[in-house]
């Protein structure tokens, strides 16, 4: 591979030994910073007996405690707003930013210093440049630009690395399709939700985004952007490639992104951050190509330090051998395959919102979908509720209806969907994070 | 003087002035008689630069106590 291929020739090709040796390096100095100035760290550390010092090989980092949001949450009541995990306070600070309340939980609230903020554009600069961005590109940013952190690390790596920028906030999807296609963007970033609606909206519209200026996709925001039919559906609709990344809030950017050979997975920026894959029931860690839960520790940001964070998302590791682009960075195989505890369990069969998902991406006439759970007496139901293209008709439907429900039968050991129709427009559309599961009841039976 | 990366390495050429501007940029930041237009610009350089210091695997450190 050509040094073009690279944000970073010098660390993204380094094999594993000095990756180790760079990570422990970093590992050292975060956690004497934290140590030093961190009052959360100050009381976990000592609590766990740790000190930096003891620090000799990775393998030590296991010393130290697993951080989880909820003790994140606790130490934001016990100093509002932000806690006791930050070195410093809001006068040290450039931004403040949230995470994006979807799940209707209190946010939680981070403040980051001018070379924090620089150093999260610098982040997506790895993902943009590795999927193949370059200065040349017109970038249309479909996303909010509010106080969800989301694109605006994108935003500003777009522009650290030189390519034209167009900010697509404050708009209706009709603008922002018109706008896409008005200002020749060659490069969109969305989540992959809302690159479907941008698509169904085009339809409508009669613009044919195939034939546009649009050459990639970026995604972020969900898990869909791996889930193969999904990414095929949007790269059909989109006659462009579609590459995932993800982030979260907690670390201010992104931490993984698809390279453009496009090798089924997500590359872990290994430079900035030691990824665990660990059980989620025991907290041991597991091997590749076993599935578990990500736990993070960041280099970059300083004003949080971010030490063994317990992520719940659910990844699945393979060595990076596993994609000819020559980078010497781990890969999440399928990205982040979902939530640990998003599996729902439905009369005795697990179901993961993720695996329906790519059943019904293999269905095109559907628009949005819904997958329901009520319980009537002692009896579970789920229902996937579908919003079919307005020119399905009666047998068309029944047709699609039959065909949804046998393939999911199929895929989850007999279990009865039930399909129904919903009305144009009556299913929530979502420009951030997709909720398509809805459990109405209350302890699943067997749960 | 040579130095070393991180890991070890000789820095190169390229990485030993990197290094210097960065140095002389934190020196700036430290100083307490900029106006604030030179103190806006110099964190600006100061913190592109780190970002490619860090990057090259050549410093691991905070700029919190020098206003970045």
């Amino acid at each position: 591979m050509g040094a073009g291929e690279y944000w970073n020739p010098k660390t993204e090709t380094l094999g594993r030994d000095e990756l180790t040796a760079l990570q422990l390096h970093k590992l050292r100095r975060l956690c004497e910073w934290a140590a030093a100035r961190s009052p959360f760290y100050q009381r976990s550390f000592r609590e766990a007996g740790f000190d930096p010092g003891q620090l000799k090989t990775l393998d030590d980092l296991r010393r130290l405690p697993m951080l989880t949001r909820e003790e994140w949450m606790a130490s934001q009541g016990e100093q509002p707003p932000f806690g006791l995990l930050p070195v410093a306070g809001r006068e040290a600070a450039i931004r403040w930013h949230t995470t994006s309340g979807t799940t209707g939980r209190e946010p939680i609230r981070v403040l980051d210093s001018a070379k924090d903020w620089a150093w999260q554009a610098e982040m997506w600069c790895y993902g943009l440049w590795g999927f193949g961005v370059r200065p040349a590109d017109t970038a249309y940013v479909a996303f909010g630009y509010g106080s969800f952190i989301g694109f605006w690390g994108l935003h500003y790596g777009m522009e650290k690395l030189g390519a034209l920028n167009v900010p697509g906030g404050a708009q209706t999807t009709e603008g922002r399709v018109k706008q896409i296609v008005d200002f020749g963007a060659t490069v969109v970033a969305s989540t992959p939700t809302y690159a479907l609606r941008l698509a169904q909206e085009a339809e409508r519209l009669g613009v044919d985004l195939a034939a546009s200026g649009v050459q990639r996709l970026i995604l972020s925001g969900e898990p869909a952007g791996s889930i193969p039919q999904t990414k095929a559906l949007i790269e059909r609709l989109w006659g462009a490639r579609a590459g995932d990344t993800a982030g979260m809030t907690e670390i201010g950017t992104i931490m993984i992104f698809e390279c453009r050979h496009q090798p089924g997975g997500t590359h872990i920026i290994e430079d900035h951050y030691i990824e665990e894959v660990v059980d989620p029931a025991s907290g041991e860690p597991v091997g590749y190509g076993e599935a578990g839960e990500r736990v993070v520790t960041s280099f970059g940001r300083g004003i949080i330090p971010l030490v063994r964070y317990r992520t719940a998302d659910l990844v699945t590791r393979v060595p990076a051998s596993r994609c000819d682009c020559g980078r010497g960075f781990d890969l999440y195989e399928g990205g982040i395959l979902g939530r640990v505890d998003d599996m729902k369990l439905v009369r005795g069969t697990n179901v993961y919102p993720r695996a329906v998902e790519g059943i019904v991406r293999e269905f095109p006439a559907v628009e949005e979908f819904q997958l329901l759970l009520t319980r009537e007496g002692h009896f579970d139901r789920i229902a996937l509720r579908v919003e079919a293209a307005p020119e399905v008709g009666d047998e068309a439907w029944a047709d699609m209806a039959e065909g949804l429900a046998k393939a999911l039968a199929e895929a989850h050991e007999g279990l009865r969907f039930e399909v129904e129709r919903a009305a144009p427009g009556e299913l929530p559309r979502f420009e951030l994070k997709a909720r398509r599961t809805v459990d109405r009841r209350d302890t699943p039976i067997g749960g | 003087m040579p130095t070393t990366d991180l890991l070890g390495r000789p820095t190169t050429e390229v990485e030993d002035e990197l290094l210097e501007l960065y140095r002389r940029c934190k020196a700036l930041l430290a100083r307490d008689d900029l106006a604030p237009c030179a103190r806006a610009g110099a964190r600006v350089a100061a913190v592109g630069l780190w970002n490619a210091v860090n990057d090259l695997a050549l410093t691991s450190e905070q700029l919190l106590d020098l206003g970045a």
